[in-house]
C-alpha cells in the first residue's frame, strides 16, 4: 500500500495536528510500504538546525517509521522548502524533485507539490525563482537563527495579505499548465496538493483519459490520506 | 540470445546475464516452456514502453510461476531498446511479463522513486524496426485494459540461440 499526503503545516501552534500525524505514523503509515509527503510537511522551515519542538518528535517518529521498512520520500513545498540534507539524514527520507516521476501499479504518474501549477499567479511564481534561487538561500541559511525567525515570519505576514486579496480561481491550478505539464512528461495520472481543494478528476489529453487526484490539507478536524494498492485509489479520514 | 518471433516479424534479444543472471534464467525459462507462444503484446504506449508476456488474445490471463527478486540495482539503465520485467508496486513481484523501453525512461531505473525501480535484463540488437512498428499500432480499452493494440500483436514463437 502507497500512502499519500501534503500540507500538514505542523508547527507549535497546531499541536492537535502534530499528534495526529505521530499517531498516524506509529500506527497506519507503518502498515504501508510507503509513504509519500508531497510538500508542506512543516508551516515553515527555517534550516535544519532549528531544534524547536515539535521538530524533534517529528524527526524521531519518522525515523521509526522508516527504520520499521516503510520507505518515506519527501518533497519540498512552498512553506518548508528549506528542509535540507541533514534532515534527509535524521528521518531516513529519500529526497522527490518537483516533480517526479513514478511508476505507480504500472501507470507512469507525475507527483508534484501544485504550486508550480498555479501559472496563474505570477507573483507567487516570481517569489518563488527568488527564494530558490541557491544564492538567496545560502545567504538567508548563513543568518542566525533568531533573524532566520523573523524573516519567515515577514514573508509569512506578506504572503498572508497577500492570498487575501486574490480571487478563488487564482489560487487553484490552471487547466492548461496541467495538462502541458502531463504531456511533457508523458504521464497519464498527477498527485499534487497545495491547493487545498481535494478531489478526483478525470480528463482527456489527445484523447487519452488520464487523472488527476488532488491531497486534502490537514486542519484541526482531521485529514485525509491517498491510498493506492493493486485495486486503485481510495481516500481515507483520520480524526484527531 | 532470444528471437521473439511476432507476427510483425522477429525481435532479436541479447540478455545479461551477468549483470541480471536471476531474472534472464527466469526469463529463458518462460522461453524454454513455451510460455510466451501464443502471448501478446498488450500494453502499447507510444511514448513510452510497449508490454507483453503475460496474457493470450482476448486479454486472458496465463497463471505464471512465482515472482522473482528485483534485480534492478544492476547498473542498467532503462534507455531506449532496453528490455525490462514489469512488476506490480510489491518490488519483488516480476513474473514473465516484460517490457521493451521506446523511449529514454530513467525514472524507472533504480531505485527510482520508490526505493527498488524497475530490473533491465538485455537489449533489442535486431528488430527494432518491429518495435517500432508496434509502438505506432492504434490502441483501444479491452477488458478493462487501456492501450491494448487494436490489432493483436502476437509472439508466435519466442526462442533461445547460442550467440
Amino acid at each position: 500500500m502507497y500512502f499519500f499526503i501534503s500540507d500538514l503545516h505542523l508547527s507549535g501552534d497546531r499541536p492537535e495536528t502534530v499528534q495526529m500525524f505521530l499517531r498516524f505514523l506509529q500506527q497506519r503509515a507503518a502498515t504501508a510500504s510507503h509513504l509519500y509527503i508531497l510538500g508542506d510537511l512543516f508551516d515553515v522551515w527555517i534550516g535544519d538546525d532549528d531544534k524547536q519542538p515539535p521538530i524533534p518528535e517529528v524527526i524521531s517518529a519518522l525515523r521509526s517509521l522508516t527504520a520499521g521498512g516503510t520507505w518515506l520520500g519527501l518533497m519540498h513545498g512552498n512553506r518548508d522548502f528549506l528542509l535540507g540534507d541533514a534532515f534527509l539524514r535524521e528521518t531516513g527520507a529519500d529526497a522527490l524533485d518537483d516533480p517526479t516521476l513514478l511508476m505507480l501499479a504500472g501507470v507512469p504518474t507525475l507527483l508534484m507539490h501544485g504550486d508550480l501549477l498555479c501559472t496563474d499567479d505570477t507573483e507567487y511564481l516570481a517569489f518563488r525563482r527568488q527564494v530558490r534561487d541557491p544564492a538567496f538561500q545560502q545567504q538567508f541559511l548563513g543568518l542566525p537563527l533568531e533573524a532566520r525567525r523573523q524573516q519567515a515570519r515577514e514573508y509569512r505576514e506578506m504572503s498572508g495579505e497577500a492570498n487575501s486579496l486574490k480571487s478563488e480561481a487564482i489560487m487553484d491550478v490552471n487547466p492548461q499548465a496541467v495538462t502541458d505539464t502531463l504531456k511533457q512528461y508523458g504521464a497519464e495520472r498527477l498527485i499534487h496538493g497545495h491547493t487545498h481543494r481535494p478531489g478526483d478528476h478525470r480528463l482527456q489529453i489527445d484523447g487519452h483519459p488520464v487523472s488527476r487526484h488532488v491531497l486534502g490539507d490537514w486542519h484541526t478536524e482531521g485529514a485525509e490520506i491517498l491510498c493506492f494498492d493493486e485495486g486503485g485509489i481510495q481516500r481515507e479520514l483520520l480524526r484527531v | 540470445m532470444i528471437t521473439l518471433t511476432t507476427n510483425l516479424g522477429p525481435i532479436v534479444i541479447e540478455l545479461d546475464e551477468k549483470n541480471a543472471p536471476k531474472t534472464c534464467e527466469n526469463f529463458k525459462q518462460y522461453v524454454a516452456d513455451g510460455f510466451f507462444d501464443g502471448t501478446i503484446f498488450h500494453r502499447v504506449i507510444n511514448n513510452f514502453m510497449i508490454q507483453g508476456g503475460g496474457f493470450l488474445p482476448g486479454m486472458i490471463q496465463k497463471q505464471t510461476r512465482d515472482p522473482i527478486e528485483n534485480e534492478a540495482k544492476n547498473g542498467l539503465s532503462n534507455e531506449i531498446g532496453t528490455i525490462a520485467m514489469a512488476r506490480t508496486m510489491e518490488p519483488h513481484s516480476a513474473t514473465a511479463q516484460f517490457f521493451i523501453n521506446v523511449s529514454n525512461n530513467k525514472f524507472l531505473d533504480h531505485p527510482g522513486q520508490d526505493g527498488w525501480g524497475y530490473c533491465v535484463f538485455g537489449k533489442v540488437i535486431s528488430g527494432m524496426e518491429v518495435v517500432n512498428q508496434i509502438k505506432g499500432s492504434d490502441t483501444t480499452t479491452r477488458a478493462g485494459h487501456q492501450d491494448v493494440p487494436a490489432e493483436d500483436i502476437i509472439i508466435e514463437k519466442a526462442e533461445i540461440s547460442e550467440d
